[in-house]
């Protein structure tokens, strides 16, 4: 289907809009929130793979392989699996116990807006882990690379669970 | 040796394919709300693209994942009456799973289709349940990926691992996809308005061109047949029964 420049333009808008908005997937949040809003990265001790970097509720954060500490190169249906932790327009990082400040930050996403990054590393959060204290995406080989949980040092835990 | 292993591409998606939600902004979030805001009630009617409806696109590539259970089937019975199974047919089929179905069909489910249903207290149950059986079987397909060399195949201890690891595959994914066939995509196109399931058919096939370069669904069809052929399982006409005794005048 061909669409026009502007319907393009509105959707891009929208794109950028929704951005911040709470994830309608049954799995974690992409990030959320809007001005004023903090996206909260922390640690928490996990089974089988110790104490990694989770989200502000929970949810284990991942690293790609491919993204080489550069950029976000998960995207489109990769990124349905595994949605980058969004640091929406207007809202700051927080880092909670066991975070190096120094190590957060952001990369610009290639459909706009940032994802959080840690010591370079975009982030991302896995469908399959449907509560918060799962890791089940460690150690995965999907979507063109490795995703491996991130120690609160920066360092990608690359060994199985 | 380790059996070839076929590149299994990352969609980077180009720029329109972004403007058009292809869900990098925020992800399944924004891929899922850019939709919910492009339907008919926030703008006018969109004429109906040519194209396969996306429920209809996503049952199309279960027939593909059916094809692979049934090879899975053989493959396991054959080595627990121990038969030769060739390492590269069985490898072949596991990385359909991994690339096609893994890589792409199931991020479409968990990108496009699962959030729209996930405040559906009438399946709500059932699509948690579905992405934990995604995440199961990507671990099992993992394994049998990693176990497919020749060497590992002409093993014992690993055929009887190999075996057991298809069986809880096709175990897990036959009543898993007859549900999302039955209930999931049925729930998902009520959920939809018409105009808007049109757009994401067409969205969907732009994906799989970006990620494969292609309709990979033919390509697909094709890696399955010659699978299905060196296991002799491809003419459909052995399955058809006989059924003399069953007939009224027997």
């Amino acid at each position: 289907m061909r669409r026009s420049r502007r319907t393009r333009g509105v959707l891009a808008v929208l794109l950028a809009l929704v951005a911040g908005c709470a994830s309608p997937r049954a799995g974690p949040p992409s990030g959320g929130g809007t001005s004023g809003v903090k996206v909260t990265v922390t640690t928490r001790s996990l089974p089988d793979v110790g104490t990694v970097l989770v989200t502000g509720k929970g949810y284990a954060l991942y690293m790609f392989a491919p993204d080489r500490r550069r950029a976000v190169t998960c995207t489109g249906v990769c990124a349905g699996t595994w949605p980058p932790l969004m640091l929406p327009s207007g809202a700051t990082l927080a880092a909670g116990p066991g975070i190096k400040t120094s190590l957060l930050g952001s990369d610009p996403a290639p459909g706009g807006g940032r994802v959080v990054t840690y010591g370079g590393w975009p982030l991302y959060t896995y469908t399959g882990d449907v509560d918060p204290g799962q890791a089940t995406g460690q150690a995965i080989d999907l979507n063109g690379g490795e995703w491996y949980v991130l120690r609160p040092s920066g360092a990608p835990l690359e060994a199985g669970p | 040796m380790t059996a070839p292993r076929a590149a299994s591409p990352r969609t980077c998606p180009g720029r329109r394919a972004v403007l058009l939600g292809g869900g990098l902004a925020a992800g399944a979030a924004g891929a899922s709300a850019v939709w919910a805001l492009t339907g008919p009630s926030a703008a006018a009617p969109v004429p109906a693209p040519p194209g396969i409806p996306p429920d209809d696109d996503l049952m199309r590539e279960h027939g593909v994942l059916k094809r692979v259970l049934l090879c899975y089937r053989e493959m396991t019975r054959r080595i627990q009456v121990g038969d030769q199974v060739a390492a590269p047919d069985l490898h072949d089929a596991a990385l359909i799973i991994h690339d096609y179905i893994e890589g792409f069909h199931e991020g479409l489910e968990e990108g496009y289709v699962f959030p729209r249903l996930r405040r559906d207290p009438a399946v709500a149950g059932t699509v948690t349940t579905l992405l934990v059986q995604h995440a199961r079987g990507r671990v099992l397909t993992q394994f049998i990926l990693a176990r497919t060399t020749a060497r590992d195949v002409a093993s014992p201890g690993t055929r009887a691992r190999l075996a057991e690891a298809m069986q809880a595959f096709v175990r897990m994914y036959e009543p898993h996809e007859a549900r999302e066939d039955t209930v999931i995509f049925p729930a998902f196109r009520q959920a939809v308005p018409a105009a808007e399931l049109a757009s994401l058919g067409q969205h969907f096939a732009d994906l799989e061109r970006q990620q494969f370069g292609r309709d990979e669904f033919g390509a697909m069809v094709a890696r399955i047949a010659r699978i299905e052929q060196d296991l002799d399982i491809y003419d459909l006409d052995q399955f058809t029964p006989q059924v003399g005794p069953f007939s009224p005048s027997a």
